[in-house]
């Protein structure tokens, strides 16, 4: 593995060297614990590693609360996560985040590096895809666009993201007061634990206090070219009272989950397995 | 300007290091090819096992999956610098040794580190841990000899 690095240690050194290397090959490390494995199995000829792991700016490595939600910068871990306290009230990315590697690779590795690797079984990505997060991009020349994240994978390891942009941060969008929150994540694999899911499925559902469904966001991972969030799905279950759902109804959203399921056989399950066990704990959440 | 070299100054066991490096070369090569310590194991590679886990900052980390220009200014740790010819094992070594927690020996360095990081993340909380806790931070690292039930043993032994 061998590789020029740049490391900028202010947004505007990140920028300069952003517009600079345009006509070249680069690409951004963070924690890199996809981006070392990946060069160590494939090098590539000329590349520049923009090494944002010492960027000194908050929007990139902390977690704020702002008026229009909860802002996770692109560069803080997953460790950060899981010990920040106003993430607690968001089971499905703490779960999906304790499921999430070991603690070894939890203090390092990226929520940006997890969103911009783009894997179809990337676990806090699906987490942040049911609480309907929203991307904040920040391009070369500054300027901020937001992508949410329903539309910013557009296919396996690929994103919206264009050469002279990076991701900043990812928004939470603050949520209507809930009475209740049904909210988790369930990683099916072959083992407890290090293991990357076959399939999984993040949910995040709120009820008022006459336990009528508010709000549904419903994700699955591991079973289609990208992250999918399952509208249809989620759709189905708003207005409906949570504590009267019948068997038919349960059978119904779960059937809807599937709808966003195409999942392939690999060595690790087959396609079979994935549809089956991705049907039932859909069930099993309601 | 993108570089080749970077100028790294980091210290490791105490011990202040300034260097000239590759700028792509990984912790682990520089712990055992430029400092000579071999303490810090090569297993995977891919952060799978953890036999090549070393504290940075207090914090176990696979040195196997990090730049060693990226602990520039930082502190690190390898098993080299819990105990010497001055200073007695370590808790947490004495610990394995007392539970016979130690076969082929390959996974007890990174073993260590892990088990380092995590007492001292529970001392700072005042905190307790049960053994499926112990279970739960031990997950990145990989022994192929003893099951475990022995390097639990140890650890629990610890709090
Ligand atoms: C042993 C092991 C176990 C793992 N287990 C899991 C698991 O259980 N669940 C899971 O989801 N993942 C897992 N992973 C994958 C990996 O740890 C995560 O995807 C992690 O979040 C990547 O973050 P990083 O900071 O290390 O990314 P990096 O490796 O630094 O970067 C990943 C990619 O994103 C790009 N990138 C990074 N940051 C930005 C940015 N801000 N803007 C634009 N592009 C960017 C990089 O160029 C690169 O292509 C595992 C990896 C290993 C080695
Ligand atoms: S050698 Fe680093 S985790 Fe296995
Ligand atoms: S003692 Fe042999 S691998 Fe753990």
């Amino acid at each position: 593995m061998d590789f020029r690095t740049i490391s900028p240690q202010t947004t505007e050194e990140l920028l300069e060297a952003i517009k600079q290397n345009q006509g070249k090959h680069f690409r951004f490390g963070a924690g890199y614990t996809d981006l070392i494995p990946e060069l160590e199995m494939q090098m590539e000829n000329g590349l520049i590693v923009i090494n944002l792991a010492k960027l000194k700016d908050s929007n990139f490595t902390s977690i704020f609360l702002s008026e229009d939600g909860i802002r996770i910068g692109a560069l803080t871990t997953m460790t950060d996560v899981l010990s920040n306290k106003h993430l607690q009230k968001f089971p499905v990315l703490i779960e999906a985040v304790e499921s999430f590697a070991s603690v070894q690779i939890r203090s390092v590795a990226t929520v940006g590096g997890n969103l911009c690797t783009a894997s179809p079984a990337g676990d806090v990505s699906c987490a942040l895809v049911a609480l309907g997060a929203v991307s904040e991009i920040l391009i070369a020349n500054g300027q901020i666009r937001t992508v949410p994240l329903t539309e910013f994978f557009t296919g396996v390891k690929t994103t919206v993201l264009k050469k002279n942009e990076l991701l900043r941060s990812v928004l939470i969008p603050h949520q209507k007061s809930a009475e209740r929150i049904l909210s988790g994540f369930i990683k099916i694999g072959n083992r407890n634990s290090m293991e990357i899911a076959l399939a999984s499925l993040a949910y995040h559902i709120t009820t008022d206090k006459n336990g009528i469904i508010t709000s549904a966001g419903t994700a699955v991972g591991s079973v289609a070219e990208t992250i999918r969030y399952t509208e249809s799905a989620c759709e189905f279950l708003l207005g409906k009272n949570m504590d009267q759902l019948s068997e038919e109804d349960k059978e119904t959203f779960a059937d809807n989950v599937l709808k966003y399921a195409n999942p392939i056989s690999d060595i690790r399950a087959s396609a079979w397995y994935r549809h089956q066990v991705l049907w039932n704990i859909s069930k099993s959440i309601l | 300007m993108e570089t080749a070299q970077s100028k790294i100054s980091f210290t490791i066991n105490g011990k202040k290091v300034e260097r000239r490096v590759r700028s792509s070369m990984l912790l682990i090569d520089f712990i055992r090819n430029e400092l000579k310590l071999k303490g810090t194991k090569p297993g995977c590679l891919g952060g799978e096992c953890g036999a090549c886990t070393v504290l940075v900052d207090g914090v176990a980390v696979n040195s196997c999956l990090y730049l060693v220009i990226n602990v520039d200014g930082k502190s690190v740790t390898t098993v080299e610098g819990l105990s010497g010819e001055e200073q007695s094992l370590d808790v947490v070594q004495l610990s394995m040794v007392e539970h016979g927690a130690v076969q082929c020996g390959f996974c007890t360095p990174g073993m260590v580190m892990a088990i380092k990081s995590f007492k001292s993340q529970c001392d700072h909380n005042h905190h307790t841990p049960d053994r499926e806790e112990i279970k739960k931070n031990l997950e990145g690292n990989i022994c192929r000899c003893t099951g475990y039930v022995k390097i639990i043993d140890a650890v629990e032994a610890l709090f």
